[in-house]
């Protein structure tokens, strides 16, 4: 199985991430894990306006990873039974879809 | 002639004395060292097939079989010197703040150690497996479960919580998780309310302001009733006097027989 910190998210259409998670509790392995490759270089190079907010708290939630596309949309994971790389390919799949319909659109506009 | 006999020669060296054939054809086509791939004889190629390596298999293959779990290794010296230097460090803090670290510029690094050295407070990695044992032993074992993941801990001998919150609310890539200030577990928003607080001065003061509070209204309640008396006794003499200056003063005598 593929490591996570060798899966490389394009964050270009996405416009901001919410990592919420309760360090007290047993279950936050794999998102705060995904937090970590987040913000590795590689991948916040591909997109400095990405803001990643790291939501710490202590009342016993669940953890969730918030996520808003430029275009509105929204993907929230909850982290609780998910492992890093499920989350990392997930996401991976969306940005480079709305990558796609993106440049299709371009093309349509300027043909 | 040379050759075929050249051949013969070689062949009696190599071949074993009951086969040996009457005439070797040597000089067929190419030299024996070309610069193309060779086909390779084909009797050659037969003893070469039949001479492979077939390494052993075993009947039963070796993922079936019980595998016996790893003994525990014997500790590293290294490990050792490393846990003595964590229980060093956490005996000699007041204040230990657990974060989580995601990966950072090296100079990000170093200024977030400047800044936060000015204020007496150092940072230190550990790896949690050597962490976890010692936390087990000692009164932190209720932050073990923030040991996952890549973490730095922030020590230091004074308790300045707010000067740590104001220098890592400017690098996103540090998470404050929860700390352990004066043997109280405190978790994010614990810290920032701790932050909060007025200095030690000012709350000693508040407290006894507070406490001294009650006693000084109970006082004062019960002087309210003598002094509220004096004052309609002094009012009445007052009145009196100006009344009449050749009147015996009768309240005086009326009292004190009473």
């Amino acid at each position: 199985k593929k490591m996570a910190s060798k899966i490389i998210v394009v964050l270009r259409p996405v416009k901001s991430i919410v990592v919420r998670f309760c360090p007290f509790e047993p279950n936050v392995e794999s998102t705060r894990k995904f937090l970590q490759c987040i913000y590795h270089k590689k991948i916040q190079a591909t997109n400095t306006n990405c803001e990643v907010t790291a939501d710490v708290r202590h009342d016993g939630s669940e953890p969730v990873v918030d996520v808003t596309f430029a275009d509105g949309d929204r993907l929230i994971m909850k982290g609780a039974n998910l492992t890093t790389g499920e989350m990392l390919t997930a996401l991976a799949s969306r940005c480079n879809a709305k990558d796609l319909k993106e440049e299709q659109k371009n093309k349509k506009k300027n043909p | 002639g040379a050759g075929a006999g050249v051949g013969a020669g070689a062949g009696a060296e190599r071949c074993p004395a009951a086969w040996l054939p009457a005439l070797q054809l040597l000089r067929r086509g190419s030299k024996a060292v070309t610069r193309h791939w060779k086909a390779m004889h084909f009797q050659r190629q037969k003893l070469l097939a039949l001479t492979e390596y077939l390494p052993p298999r075993p009947a039963v293959p070796p993922r079936c079989l019980p595998r016996h779990t790893p003994e525990g290794h014997q500790e590293d010296g290294y490990v050792r010197v490393l846990r003595r230097q964590v229980e060093e460090t956490l005996r000699s803090s007041r204040m230990v703040a657990v974060c989580q670290y995601n990966s950072m510029a090296d100079e990000d690094v170093v200024t977030l150690r400047h800044f936060l050295r000015k204020h007496n407070i150092h940072v230190k990695f550990f790896l949690n497996e050597v962490v976890r044992p010692v936390l087990a032993q000692s009164k932190y074992r209720n932050l073990l479960p923030l040991f996952v993941c890549r973490n730095i801990l922030l020590v230091s001998p004074e308790t300045r919580a707010r000067e740590m919150l104001r220098v890592l609310k400017g690098v996103p890539q540090v998470n404050l998780l929860g700390a352990c200030i004066d043997d109280t577990i405190l978790s994010r928003q614990g810290v920032e309310n701790f932050a909060r607080l007025p200095p030690l001065e000012a709350s000693q003061g508040q407290t006894v302001a507070a406490l001294s509070l009650l006693s000084s209204q109970t006082s004062s309640l019960l002087q309210q009733g003598p002094a509220h008396l004096t004052a309609l006794l002094d009012e009445h003499i007052r009145q009196l006097r100006e009344a009449g200056e050749s009147t015996e003063p009768p309240p005086g005598q009326s009292t004190a027989n009473d």
